[in-house]
């Protein structure tokens, strides 16, 4: 009852709003700074600000009859909400929720292991579908070689430079089907032509063969594309026009459309996919915070994508079954379940570390080799500076070098396969091990397991995590009275996530009114903010992970193990402003594909001609109540409208150029292309305000 | 309130100057000084992951150099000889030329007099330019302009500084204002074309009236910079006697370096950073993955050169990494992380064709903590040097606050 009377009167507040403190007009109240502490609705959107990647459309209210308590408690309870409809998203990306990493890479071949399959040195699937994959990568790579072979052949004569950057553009194989025209033999004056020439050839003589194939229903599509020879297929594919690959991928069924994507580029399918349900997941996923918190454990045990090919298929394992599961757990567990990956391994160089006097480090010497066989430091190294007790948490040189011997074995079965985590004993350093002081007796891997428990524990270590944390939820400095009291909650509760996070929630300095918009929001959040408030659904993220990309902050591609910053100076700059501006505009015009969004309320049904009455003013505190819940300063707010270039209303006095304020609260009447357009370029300009880069 | 108005009408004498923002004093300053000045330019090359220097430039006459790499190690007749003693990489024959022709100078064991093994750490000490204090908020670059600034006010322009890239390196933070650009030809709002797009001119409203100071700021740079950049038609942009570079990340950043000096934007100095030099694991020989990056390196460098054409008696490049890496091969055909590394100085003034530098050796007892290539000069010296001779830099105790820098350090290098 008294839930229902909440939102009554949250409705009224709403409808009277734009009157007395919205409107542009009259006596509008000046931009007030907010109180020293968050209070009432501005609690709400602080919170949805701070803790999830963006307000969705009516989350507010949404929070607000709910209880802002009760709601944190929920998001602190992923398992508990309803993910149905992300699910129902996700259900794209079939083979990345459901395999192993090694059933990934056997599904989704890169090349190296397309090669090795060549030569009898990998195995192939039996499945007929899954065979042909490999079939038809396999006439991509012969096409690439006899084109790399002959490009060879015509530059060795020519003058050396010429069109050695073009693309190649490969001559059919000798294996080749005898009906493809063989432009091999052209005149080396023609060469270039050539090479536009065999595109047209390939075309035509394809043309046909592509425009049955896309006559076809999705069903017998792909029953006719398996049919083809792996040589025309992979050719077919080549002749074919974006668009029409797109609509090759219409209406299939999502393992269709993964089959397909694999005949094309089969690494890439696992790319692709990993990319996009990050994104889907940021954007759709009820359970927010969760998602917030595997977006900073992704960062914090950051592993670079292009590390080695392989490293995309162990992102998925690493993801999706070492942080996802573990996002708000305990943190001594998900560090165990870091050091446990074959990501980790991998990326950090443990898997190659070798103790100098190792079983297998004496076996080398005995057999004469040149051994090269040693430590490695890297991942010794990182996991005290960047993962637990950070660079001044008390070790010196000696120490990591300690460390490096005590996790030696740590590594991965079989890694060009996809194997999973692997102790080798054979490669332990023997011997007693000291780090900061703590004695590790010799037990293989259980020395490693100890240390980890050590480190997990470490007062140095609640202090960087705690810290690191409040940087990303409360300010760029927080407080060190805040750090130390979440910093006592981690060791009270033995790393418990969720008790630091509480800690934090209900602590003053979270809430402090210099809090409010204080944080910049990186690349990552700032795209994907826009989308959630706008109400998008997209249907391919591919656009947002490109624009994510360009503004510096490629999805998975932090090069370096610190990941990316947290705080405001590492994405205040230029380029990257340039880059959210364009990309707020793309958004709100619909040109970024896969989101589209109509921000006008002019009918669907409206007769397209005759004019509708608008009243610029009421049509951007429409728009910027449902993008900005704290609303734009007076300021930025009178700049969007000045910036209409709307016709001057009838009785405006003040001429065509320069209409002030006041004459946006005037009726004007448009046709209803312009209304929409000036609708667009609102929703635009408030996307890429100052106002809401921050959060 | 359009700039170009004000520019193009003289209009800035008619208001004055005190009722304008700081950003379109700046622009109108930098317009009327530009034509009439060409002063020195500054390039810096950061190699990001700590490059193993030993192997760079190699001492091919230190016996424990092949007994400490048994399997890395680069044998004295595969080496580029310098000078007898020290040979280049094979795969930097690009910079052999330029040694010979007298416009390269080696400066080894060189580095920062920090310990700090961290690559987040050391970077942002080489980079804030007080190894071993970390709360120095801004870089030794940004200071330097600082510096020359308060000698030259006419000098402002929105390039004095700028970053090859998408991030701002903290070696340009700081109080002169610097941009980051990624790609120069993209660098508009709602379109290129040589008008702003009127999204454009809104955004730049939009900003220039914003409470928020600090993306005002922002806003104010990066719409000054939009403009002037404009003006250079940057998509037309060829490649001075010919020059192609490497279709690489590092070649493109170094012909946009090429560009922007060429370009007459009051461009003092330039960043651009090159990673993948992290090379724990099958670090390669004479051949391998950092002979492949040091392709791409010297490559890149060398068409840049060539690019500038008579520009280049006016440039100077210094090349840095965060330390170098250690003395012995580790147990997977790789380095860790060291201490002294090789520094490159090339340009039109620079005296080069020489290894300069104090040579530690590499004997056990000589190496830094019985592991790494000792550090002889610190990298400052060689900055210091520079910034003194080219850039007009003289007060080097703002920019390298605490190292107490004199010119009996430096090493006569330009």
């Amino acid at each position: 009852m008294q839930r229902k009377i909440l939102s009554g009167v949250l409705c009224c507040l709403i409808a009277v709003f734009p009157q007395s403190g919205w409107s542009v007009s009259g006596d509008r109240k000046p931009y007030q700074p907010p109180p020293k502490q968050l209070a009432g609705a501005q609690r709400i959107e602080f919170a949805l600000e701070r803790l999830t990647f963006g307000p969705r459309p009516g989350e507010l209210q949404a929070v607000k009859e709910m209880g802002l308590d009760q709601w944190f408690e929920h998001q602190l309870h992923p398992e508990q909400l309803d993910e149905s409809a992300l699910n129902a998203r996700l259900a794209d990306f079939p083979s990345i929720a459901n395999l192993s990493v090694a059933d990934l890479m056997l599904r989704f071949p890169d090349q190296q292991r397309v090669r090795q399959a060549m030569n009898s040195k990998a195995p192939m699937p039996e499945n007929v579908v899954e065979r042909k994959v490999y079939e038809v990568q396999a006439a991509i790579i012969r096409d690439q070689e006899a084109a790399k072979s002959e490009e060879k052949k015509q530059t060795e004569n020519a003058s050396p430079a010429m069109g050695m950057l073009e693309t190649p553009e490969p001559p059919p194989t000798a294996n080749s089907p005898a009906d493809i025209p063989n432009n091999g033999q052209a005149p080396l004056a023609t060469q270039q032509f050539d090479k536009k020439e065999q595109k047209v050839d390939l075309r035509a003589r394809y043309e046909a063969a592509i425009l049955r194939v896309l006559g076809l229903q999705p069903e017998q599509r792909v029953k006719a594309l398996l049919a083809m020879s792996p040589e025309d297929l992979s050719r077919m594919e080549r002749a074919m026009r974006p668009q029409e690959k797109q609509a090759l991928l219409a209406g299939l069924s999502p393992d269709q459309h993964e089959v397909l994507l694999a005949l094309d580029n089969s690494h890439e399918v696992v790319v692709r996919e990993l990319v996009g349900q990050r994104i889907i997941r940021d954007i759709d996923s009820n359970a927010q915070l969760n998602q917030v918190m595997v977006d900073f454990w992704l960062n914090h045990f950051n592993i670079f994508i292009n590390k080695n090919p392989n490293m995309p298929y162990y992102l998925v394992g690493f993801e999706r079954d070492v942080i996802r599961p573990r996002a708000l757990g305990n943190f001594e567990d998900l560090l165990e379940a870091t050091a446990h990956s074959p990501a980790m391994m991998l990326y950090l160089d443990n898997a190659s570390s070798i103790g100098p006097h190792s079983e297998a480090a004496e076996a080398q010497k005995r057999q004469g080799k040149n051994s090269d066989a040693g430590l490695n430091e890297n991942y010794a190294r990182e996991l005290m500076e960047l993962h637990t007790v950070g660079v001044n948490g008390g070790y010196t040189q000696a120490d990591v070098t300690e460390v490096a011997r005590i996790l030696t074995g740590w590594g991965v079965d079989r890694p060009g396969q996809g194997g999973d985590f692997r102790y080798f004993e054979r490669r332990h350093e023997p011997g007693t091990k000291t780090v900061m002081g703590e004695k590790y007796k010799e037990s293989g891997e259980d020395e490693g397991r100890a240390l980890l428990h050590f480190l997990a524990t470490r007062p140095a270590t609640a202090q960087f995590i705690s810290r690191k944390l409040a940087v990303r939820f409360v300010s760029d400095d927080p407080p060190q009275a805040l750090v130390d009291r979440m910093a006592q909650s981690f060791l009270a509760s033995n790393g418990d996530i969720k008790t630091v996070l509480r800690t934090m929630f209900h602590s003053p300095e979270f809430w402090s009114a210099e809090n409010y918009r204080a944080k910049l929001k990186t690349p990552e959040e700032f795209v994907i903010s826009a989308v959630r408030v706008s109400g998008l659904e997209p249907q391919n993220p591919q656009p947002l992970v490109n624009a994510i990309r360009n503004m510096g902050m490629p999805l998975y591609g932090a090069v370096p193990p610190t990941g990316y910053s947290w705080k405001s100076d590492a994405w205040l700059n230029t380029g990257d402003l340039v880059y959210r501006m364009n990309f707020a505009l793309s958004l709100a015009q619909n040109r970024e594909n896969g989101c589209t969004r109509n921000w006008s309320i002019v009918p669907d049904a409206w007769n397209g001609e005759s004019p509708v009455s608008i009243v610029p003013a009421e049509e951007e505190t429409r728009i910027e109540y449902a993008l900005m819940n704290g609303g734009l300063n007076a300021t930025t707010r009178n700049a969007i409208l000045s910036q209409l270039h709307l016709p001057p209303p009838p009785n405006s006095t003040t001429g065509a150029t320069a209409p002030d304020a006041d004459a946006y609260s005037q009726v004007v009447k448009l046709p209803p292309n312009q209304v929409e357009a000036a609708d667009e370029m609102l929703a635009g300009y408030i996307l890429g305000s100052p106002e809401f880069q921050r959060r | 309130m359009n700039r170009r108005f004000f520019l193009s009408n003289g209009a800035l004498s008619l208001v004055g100057t005190a009722m304008l923002p700081n950003f379109l004093v700046r622009a109108a300053m930098a317009g009327a000084s530009n034509a009439t000045s060409k002063g020195n330019r500054l390039v810096v090359v950061f190699q990001r992951g700590a490059v193993d220097g030993l192997n760079v430039v190699v001492p091919f006459r230190e016996k424990n150099y092949y007994a400490m790499r048994p399997t890395l190690g680069i044998g004295a007749e595969k080496v580029l000889d310098l000078d007898g003693s020290f040979g280049l990489h094979p795969a930097l024959a690009p910079f052999h030329e330029l040694y010979a022709q007298g416009h390269l100078a080696v400066i080894h064991a060189a580095g920062s007099p920090n310990a700090s093994r961290s690559h987040f750490d050391a970077q942002d000490y080489m980079e804030n330019g007080t190894p071993g204090n970390s709360l120095q908020p801004d870089g030794w670059l940004n200071r330097a302009l600082q510096v020359e600034g308060a000698l030259t006010p006419t000098q402002e322009s929105p390039f004095r500084a700028v970053a090859v890239g998408n991030q701002l390196p903290k070696t340009l933070v700081g109080a002169v204002p610097a941009l980051a650009i990624e790609d120069l030809n993209s660098f508009s709002v709602g379109g290129p074309g040589a008008k702003a797009s009127s999204a454009s001119n809104a955004f730049e409203n939009i900003y220039a009236a914003s409470g928020d100071q600090i993306l005002r700021k922002a806003g104010d740079e990066t719409f000054d910079a939009i403009q002037r950049m404009r003006e250079t038609n940057p998509g037309n942009y060829t490649p001075a006697n010919g020059v192609e570079y490497p279709k690489s990340a590092f070649g493109h950043n170094m012909m946009q370096a090429a560009q922007l000096i060429k370009s007459n934007l009051g461009v003092e100095t330039v960043f651009t950073d090159v990673q993948g030099w992290d090379t724990h694991f099958n670090q390669g020989g004479e051949t391998g993955q950092l002979a492949s990056r040091l392709t791409d390196f010297g490559a890149s460098i060398a068409a840049f050169w060539r690019d500038l054409g008579d520009e280049a008696a006016n440039v100077t490049l210094v090349t840095m990494s965060e330390f170098g890496r250690t003395a012995r091969q580790n147990g997977t055909g790789g380095t860790d992380h060291g201490h002294g590394n090789v520094m490159f100085v090339l340009g039109g003034q620079v005296k080069g064709g020489r290894v300069y530098g104090k040579w530690p050796g590499l004997e056990h007892e000589q190496l830094y903590q019985q592991r790494d290539l000792a550090v002889t000069t610190d990298y400052r010296a060689v900055l210091g040097e520079l910034l003194t001779k080219t850039m007009r830099s003289t007060d080097l105790e703002k920019v390298f606050p605490g190292a107490g820098l004199n010119r009996n350090q430096f090493l006569n290098l330009v």
